[in-house]
Parts: C-alpha cells; sequence; structure tokens
C-alpha cells in the first residue's frame, strides 16, 4: 500500500493580517507557521493506516515556499517514510487550481493506492485542491471523511462522511482512490525524538513547478477587506476585574441576570 | 435535445439538496443568491434536481420557489453518488450551457464543485458569503485567513461555480405566486468507482440547545478541558441557560453532539450567546448568527467572533470568567 498526504503550512490562527496598500492581499508575514490541522488529520489516518499494514509506504507532499521544508519535517518526524517538496513561492492569492494541477502532475508520474488530504487548509478553507486533483487524476474521492478501512482484498475502501443533522453516508471506493479528511477525527501523534533526528538529517525531494504542468488558475482574488461588523461591537476597556463588572452591567440592564 | 439556449439570456443552475425526499432548506437560500446574481447580468434560473424519484421534490421546488425545475431520475441515485452527480450535472451543462452553477457549501455540496468544475473546465469559488463588484466585475465575496479577512474573487471566464455558506443569504421569496415549469426526464447513468453503501443517524439532536434563552458556548480558545467547568459555573449564572460549543470540542469528545452549534450542529437564536474562545470560522458563524445579544471572550483581538458581537472582551476566558464570577458573587450580597 503506498499512501499519499498532502500537507500544508499555514500560519496560526492568532496571526494578525495586514490589508497591502493596494488592498490586493494582505501583508507576507512573519507568520509563525504550524501543519495545517486537516492535513496533520489526514497524516494520522495514514499512519494509522501502517500501524496494521507494516508494509505500507507513506510520502508526504508539499506545495508552498522554503518555509514548508518544516512541515515536512516535522510530517516525518510524526513517522511518514518521505518527503516531497514541489518548491513554489507565489504571491498574492494562490488558485486552487494551480496547486492541485501540480499535486495530481506529480500523482501522474508517481504512482500511489491511496491518497489523503486535509479537508480544508485552514487559512483558504476552499476544500478543493483534493477533489481537484481527483478529477483530474481520474480518481474516485469522497470528501470530510471521518473514518476510513481499507478492503485488501476487494482493493476497495470504505469512507464515511458527516452531513448534517448527526447523519453519517457511507462508501465504497475502488483503489486507487482519493479521500480528503476531515479535522479532529483522530489524534494526531506527536513526532517521536528518534524520527525527529532522522527527519532532520532526511532529504527532502524538491521539486521544482516548472517540469509540471500547470492549469489556468480559473479565478482571481481582485481585492481583499476586512470583514465588515454586523453588530455594534462595544469593547470593554480596564482591568480585568472592571471588564467583569461592566459585562455584569450590561447584562443586568438587558435583564439577562436577575 | 436541441440546444436550448438564449442568446440573448444566460442560464443559472441551482442544484437541489434534498434528503428522504425533502428539500433542504439550503436550496431557498441558493435561489436568493441566483437571484442576486442575475441582478447583475440577466439571467433565467434552473433548479436541477437529481433523484431516483423527482416528482415530490420538484412539485415542493417549484411551488415554493417560482422557479423552472429540470428534474432527472436516476435508478441508481437512491443514494447520493458523486460520481453521478458529476456526469449528469456536466451532460446538462453540454447542453444548456449555463454561466453559473449555484451550490450548498455543505459536505455533498463540496464533494461534487470542484470535481465538476474540472469536467466542465470551470471557475469554482467555495464559501461565498456574498456578491461584490471590483473593477466593474461580479466578484464573490468568501473568508479566508480565520475570517479575519474577506477576499473578493472573480472567474476569470464562464463558465462558474459556486459554493454558498448556509446562512448567508435570506431564503428566496419569488415574486409571483405561479408555480414554476418542471421538464422531468429519466436517464441511464451508472457509478463505476464509487459506490454508495448507505446513510444513517448516528448522532442525535435534541431541541434542548435551540429552545435554550441563553447559551454559554465554548471553542478552541478554552485551552484545557477541566476550563469547561468555567463555562458551565457561568452558565449557572443564567436562568434558562445550556452550554453549547464548536465542532472542535464535540470532535475531541469534551462536548456532546446536541450540544454543538454550527454549520454541521444546531443552528441556533437564543437571546444571548455568551462566544467563550471562539475564533468565528463562517462554519459557527453560520449557527449563531440568528442570536439577539452577543458577547464574545477572546484573547485574539483580532478574532473574527468580534466582528459578529455586540460586546467583545479581550481576555483570557481563565481570568475572565473567575473574575465575571467574583464580581457576581460580590453583587448578590
Amino acid at each position: 500500500m503506498k499512501i499519499l498526504v498532502c500537507v500544508k503550512q499555514v500560519p496560526e490562527s492568532d496571526s494578525s493580517f495586514i490589508i497591502d496598500d493596494l488592498q490586493k492581499w494582505v501583508c507576507k508575514g512573519p507568520f509563525s507557521y504550524k501543519m495545517n490541522r486537516f492535513d496533520e488529520s489526514a497524516l494520522e489516518e495514514a499512519l494509522s493506516v501502517r500501524d496494521k499494514d507494516k508494509s505500507a509506504v507513506i510520502d508526504v507532499l508539499s506545495v508552498g515556499p522554503e518555509t514548508s521544508k518544516d512541515i515536512i519535517r516535522r510530517a516525518l518526524g510524526m513517522g511518514a517514510d518521505s518527503g516531497i517538496h514541489i518548491l513554489c513561492d507565489m504571491d498574492g492569492y494562490v488558485s486552487p487550481f494551480l496547486t492541485a494541477s501540480y499535486i495530481s502532475s506529480y500523482m501522474k508520474e508517481n504512482h500511489y493506492d491511496l491518497v489523503f488530504t486535509g479537508a480544508m487548509s485552514e487559512d483558504y478553507m476552499q476544500g478543493q485542491v483534493g477533489p481537484i486533483a481527483a478529477e483530474m487524476t481520474g480518481l474516485p474521492c469522497v470528501s470530510f471523511v471521518v473514518k476510513q478501512e481499507i478492503s485488501y482484498g476487494k482493493k476497495s475502501i470504505y469512507a464515511e462522511r458527516e452531513l448534517d443533522g448527526g447523519l453519517i453516508e457511507s462508501f465504497e471506493l475502488k483503489l486507487p482512490a482519493l479521500l480528503t479528511i476531515q479535522g479532529g477525527i483522530n489524534k494526531p501523534r506527536y513526532p517521536s525524538l528518534s524520527n525527529m533526528l532522522r527527519a532532520n538529517r532526511a532529504e527532502i525531494r524538491t521539486i521544482s513547478p516548472d517540469i509540471l504542468s500547470k492549469n489556468d488558475p480559473k479565478q482571481i482574488n481582485l481585492r481583499v477587506s476586512v470583514p465588515e461588523k454586523r453588530r455594534e461591537g462595544y469593547l470593554l476597556s480596564g482591568s480585568v476585574q472592571e471588564k467583569a463588572a461592566k459585562l455584569i452591567r450590561i447584562l443586568s440592564q438587558k435583564a439577562f441576570i436577575a | 435535445m436541441a440546444a436550448m439556449r438564449k442568446p440573448d439570456k444566460k442560464i443559472i443552475f441551482i442544484i437541489a439538496e434534498h434528503h428522504e425526499s425533502r428539500t433542504k432548506s439550503i436550496v431557498f437560500e441558493l435561489a436568493a443568491c441566483a437571484d442576486k446574481i442575475k441582478k447583475f447580468c440577466p439571467a433565467e434560473i434552473k433548479v436541477i434536481i437529481l433523484e431516483s424519484e423527482t416528482e415530490k421534490l420538484s412539485f415542493e421546488i417549484t411551488r415554493a420557489t417560482g422557479l423552472d425545475a429540470v428534474a432527472i431520475e436516476i435508478n441508481e441515485l437512491a443514494l447520493y453518488n458523486a460520481e453521478i452527480y458529476k456526469t449528469v450535472i456536466n451532460d446538462l451543462a453540454e447542453e444548456y450551457f449555463p454561466s453559473f452553477i449555484v451550490i450548498g457549501h455543505t459536505a455533498r455540496g463540496l464533494d461534487v464543485a470542484s470535481g465538476l468544475a474540472v469536467r466542465m473546465k470551470a471557475a469554482c469559488i467555495t464559501g461565498v458569503e456574498g456578491l461584490s463588484e471590483a473593477g466593474g466585475r461580479l466578484c464573490f465575496k468568501r473568508q479566508m485567513f480565520f475570517g479575519k479577512i474577506n477576499a473578493h474573487i472573480a472567474a476569470g471566464s464562464e463558465p462558474l461555480i459556486i459554493t454558498v455558506q448556509p446562512g448567508s443569504f435570506e431564503a428566496y421569496k419569488p415574486d409571483s405566486a405561479n408555480p414554476g415549469r418542471v421538464e422531468t426526464r429519466r436517464v441511464e447513468c451508472f457509478a463505476e468507482l464509487t459506490r454508495a453503501t448507505g446513510i444513517r443517524r448516528c448522532k442525535f439532536q435534541d431541541s434542548s440547545i435551540s429552545e435554550a434563552k441563553v447559551i454559554i458556548s465554548a471553542g478552541n480558545g478554552i485551552g484545557e478541558k477541566e476550563n469547561l467547568d468555567l463555562i458551565y459555573r457561568m452558565a449557572d449564572v443564567f436562568p434558562g441557560s445550556t452550554v453549547g460549543g464548536s465542532r472542535i470540542l464535540v470532535d475531541r469528545g469534551w462536548l456532546e453532539y446536541r450540544q454543538q452549534v454550527g454549520l454541521t450542529g444546531a443552528r441556533v437564536a437564543p437571546e444571548l450567546y455568551i462566544a467563550c474562545g471562539i475564533s468565528g470560522a463562517s462554519q459557527h458563524l453560520a449557527g449563531m448568527r440568528d442570536a439577539g445579544f452577543v458577547v464574545s471572550i477572546n484573547k485574539d483581538p483580532g478574532a473574527a467572533i468580534f466582528n459578529e458581537s455586540d460586546v467583545c472582551i479581550v481576555e483570557d476566558l481563565k481570568k475572565f470568567i473567575p473574575a465575571f464570577l467574583e464580581e457576581y458573587g460580590k453583587r448578590e450580597i
């Protein structure tokens, strides 16, 4: 079983994002980056497959700037076998069609039985790269998977996805297949010290996007803006104690507390 | 069938989402979104219904919206199957040449939209919350960067597929009471690589959270599980209150599914909603936007939840809630 897991670096959620002078995009960092939470869950699913099937091999792939190597190393630290980095440092909005075309171009040259991606990235929240890459490579795909199980005899994979209202729908896909994994469905393991030492020495295969085929981006970001306030947004000031007292006054006036 | 494209009018497809032959409420929000697109460029809207039996759905949708529907009956679609959806919609697109395809930003909508875009050589913008204009072009507004930034994205060319965030548009009300026309056909289509194996209810919702007057809601920012105790203690202050939370805490097993507020949980409208350590990603906001009064406590001053709040408190809730309880205690004496 050869498994590819796609991972992305994202800024920490408490980062502040400042809109550039042209109002075209946000200013470049410096951000501290981490592995996308959904991708961590995707990698953990792959590692759980290998826990049961020792012959499974897990490659991690990231498309992004030089700093993406850090999360590839983290993935190796968590237990992935080898890392691939499609190095591209693009300014501004990167269309999912572009990212997915690099991934699918790589997938066409390198056979995998199974591809896991996060269901979306925490920063862009588009949920598109996985399904686009699947379609480009002709693989069946289920998105937002909460549970999966490989059937080695049937060469298929069973996948469950959550709908609203607590409903679960399930599918059986012929392998090779691509699943996008919902975040939080498992507990991603921490990198082990021995793996991390290995990861730091490991050679990460770096690929230039120039040798990969690339799709028309299809869509462009014209501008960015700060979300408008939909409510008053009265900001309480003072010490913690003062703020607490103010909130109690407000809630009493509104008769929420007696 | 002859191509039905009218040269002077564009076509907008709405893909109807349904469960057990009942129309999902998102369909009426999609209709409202399509109607707004029409204001930018004159177009004709068609609701596309795919099911093994479509009569009940087409009746319901064309009456409630006054929009025309194309109902495609496919035996294999007793259960939803992305492969069949993509094939059939792509075939319909080759017949009608839609400029826009409007789909719900739901688990199923996202399952179909991007793959369909590849087949149709279309652009695809997901999580759309509104329309805007930039440089004379129709743009689609969506959240980015943890809800702290809005991006305004335009298609480079037509067709364009969008997925619309639930709760972003008010349900469509038709101008006239006349029901739309339905064109029904039966087609054969089989999935080769994907087999739907079933649908079941695994988690149960009760109405307690929807009926609560006050919801104290916890998010990832609470940090440790032990801090949930603070949330429950705060809830004790309010008569008729209950504790809710965002998906991530439910995933971790810290809260029950019936307590989950947001897209895949409950849509609530309490008189008071206190968001504790909730960042305000659109998935959560979709569940609480109808609340009467919103108070948010978050140590990140840039948290998106503050845009949706009547009162904003930039504090670590581990410090704030004890202070709140202390002040409340003083007040009672």
